[in-house]
């Protein structure tokens, strides 16, 4: 199969359905839209928790960082949507690059719990100490100040979905790309054995800074698609109690697998969705379901489904020997 | 470099774990092209000695010098990136990855692609290429350890006990590539197995309580494991 056609293949097919699902239940849009952004924020938190085995409790702050760039500059500064989401991908960047060298030197329990804090002095930042700029508790409203976009109006709702659906797939794309790639098996290898990549010659500390700044720039970009969205950002997007959320969508998808964050967050957000209509703390539904997934599947949804495939496939036939003797050559350097 | 001088040099080596003394004035020297055996009782130190010239460790005291420069002070990714592999005692492959990302592992790190060259001292491995790590048995994973190790065509080899708890026809095998491998590298081994040792060996070092108590060159005092009575 052609190279880039192996990347690209399964992302699209997942668009396809994203798209499809807004034809067949258009009063789901903002389900669909916010299954896209979570999905990134999730891809964002997997390259951590999924490849790097990083747990970190303070998701929402890298998630805030971005929401507040276009916020803010969407609130006080300029017009322009596009500016916003590169001021908030550059925030991301500038994060993860300085808070980096700083944060990734710690591991385990240490590391969730830095991060844990940073949210909490996060949230505390945006509805105190930067008043003035962030408004508070009331939130940041800019929709009135946002200029219509050529092409795609992102002022419009139904125009920011397509927009997320192009933002989505490009981010798939370097996700599979990634879970491909020598890159991420580094970042596996790091996760089975830190000292075993050093004895191969791998500087695991630049390692480990890479990935916190692409989760970091990720999740710059999924905050930004939130504030154009709704034209509004407020302090809840920062809060520490919301880190739980990204780190079961992402156990319940299966952490280090290309798929698992898309299907993760269909089911964390299905699972909210649907049970939020017959009682109020839909959160219960969702421990419940962690909670089989953690005991009985361990490579949570999407995981589940390859084991079945694997099994289906391994009773239409095996690979001969010329399979194994083309899969005994070095990638191309 | 002249021909005769020292690949690894080690000079009056003293390690501590905080305030364990564990290695005291220990002195090696290893040339191209030798296979040479640490042996030593459990706690005698010699994996304490590999992990720190593999810069996994830091000294206290003394000097570590490979191909004449000063290696002491570096981290591990930057010895092995300087041509000194060292293959850890745990036999730990990455289990959830298979054996062909395995080596391309091996191959990012050093960009030796030359699979070819590598692969020939273990075609087993040819026919693993999608089995994942965590699937292979003991033998297997100390060929694909080594095959990981040989990329990037390293000058020196450390490797820690290769054949603890590996089957005697495994450890046959292994024998056998152990000589082919010292012609392309040198070698430098830990090995309880004695026998072993006196069939590979060209010098032996036998440790005791941290320190060097014995060089052993003459092969035929190595044949007659004349080494066991230091241990």
């Amino acid at each position: 199969m052609n190279h880039f056609a192996r990347y690209v293949r399964g992302p699209l097919i997942l668009i396809a359905l994203l798209v499809a699902a807004r034809y067949m239940f258009p009063n789901k849009m903002t389900f669909l839209f916010e299954v896209s952004t979570f999905g990134i924020y999730i891809i964002a938190n997997d390259i951590l928790y999924g490849y790097m085995g990083m747990v970190s409790f303070g998701q929402p702050f890298y998630l805030g960082i971005g929401a507040y760039a276009a916020a803010i500059y969407l609130a006080h500064i300029g017009h322009n949507i596009f500016i916003a989401i590169s001021l908030a991908i550059l925030a991301g960047l500038v994060t993860g690059l300085i808070l980096g060298p700083v944060y990734i030197r710690l591991r385990g329990d240490y590391y969730a719990l830095i991060n844990a804090a940073t949210c909490a002095m996060g949230l505390f930042m945006v509805e105190k100490v930067m008043l003035p700029i962030t408004r508070g508790d009331d939130g940041l409203w800019y929709r009135a100040r946002m200029h219509a976009t050529p092409f795609l109006n992102l002022k419009m709702p139904g125009d920011v979905f397509w927009f997320t659906m192009i933002v989505l797939l490009i981010v798939m794309i370097f996700y599979t790309w990634l879970d491909r790639s020598t890159l991420g098996a580094a970042f596996r290898g790091m996760k089975a054995s830190e000292s075993k990549m050093k004895f191969l010659g791998y500087d695991t500390f630049k390692l480990r800074w890479l990935g916190y700044t692409m989760m970091c720039v990720l999740a710059a970009l999924a905050g930004s698609l939130y504030a154009i969205n709704y034209g509004f950002v407020n302090p809840s997007i920062t809060e520490p109690a919301r880190a739980a959320e990204v780190l079961v969508a992402t156990l319940l998808g299966g952490p280090g697998s290309v798929y698992g964050p898309f299907f993760g967050t269909l089911a964390f957000l299905g699972i909210k969705d649907f049970v939020s209509n017959i009682m109020t703390r839909w959160e219960l539904a969702v421990g419940i379901l962690t909670i089989i997934v953690c005991f009985y599947f361990e490579g949570g949804v999407w995981g589940t489904i390859q084991t079945i495939g694997s099994k289906i496939r391994g009773r239409f036939g095996k690979k001969g020997d010329a399979a194994a003797s083309e899969a005994a050559q070095p990638p191309k350097s | 470099m002249m021909m005769n001088e020292a690949l690894l040099n080690v000079k009056d080596l003293n390690v501590s774990y905080q305030n364990l003394h564990v290695l005291f004035d220990v002195a090696i020297e290893i040339k191209e092209g030798e296979v040479v055996v640490v042996v030593g009782r459990n706690g005698a130190g010699k994996t304490t000695l590999f992990r720190t010239i593999a810069g996994f460790l830091r000294q206290d005291s003394g000097a570590i010098t490979f191909r004449g420069q000063d290696i002491g002070h570096l981290p591990a990714y930057d010895v092995a990136v300087r041509g000194l592999k060292y293959i850890q005692q745990d036999k730990h492959v990455f289990a959830d990855l298979s054996v062909k990302e395995n080596l391309e592992l091996g191959s990012y790190a050093t960009k030796d692609y030359d699979w070819d060259r590598v692969l020939v001292h273990f075609p087993k491995l040819k026919t693993l290429m999608d089995r994942k790590g965590g699937n292979l048995s003991g033998g297997e994973r100390q060929m694909l350890l080594m095959a990981q190790s040989l990329l990037g065509q390293p000058d020196l080899v450390l490797m820690d006990e290769p054949t603890e708890g590996l089957a005697p026809h495994v450890i046959d095998d292994l024998k056998g590539v152990f000589k082919k491998i010292s012609e392309q590298t040198t070698l430098v081994i830990i090995e309880q197995n004695l026998p072993l040792t006196a069939e590979v060996a060209d010098r032996v070092y036998a440790m005791k309580e941290g320190k060097i108590v014995a060089e052993i060159r003459d092969k035929q005092e190595i044949e007659d494991l004349a080494f066991e009575k230091y241990l």
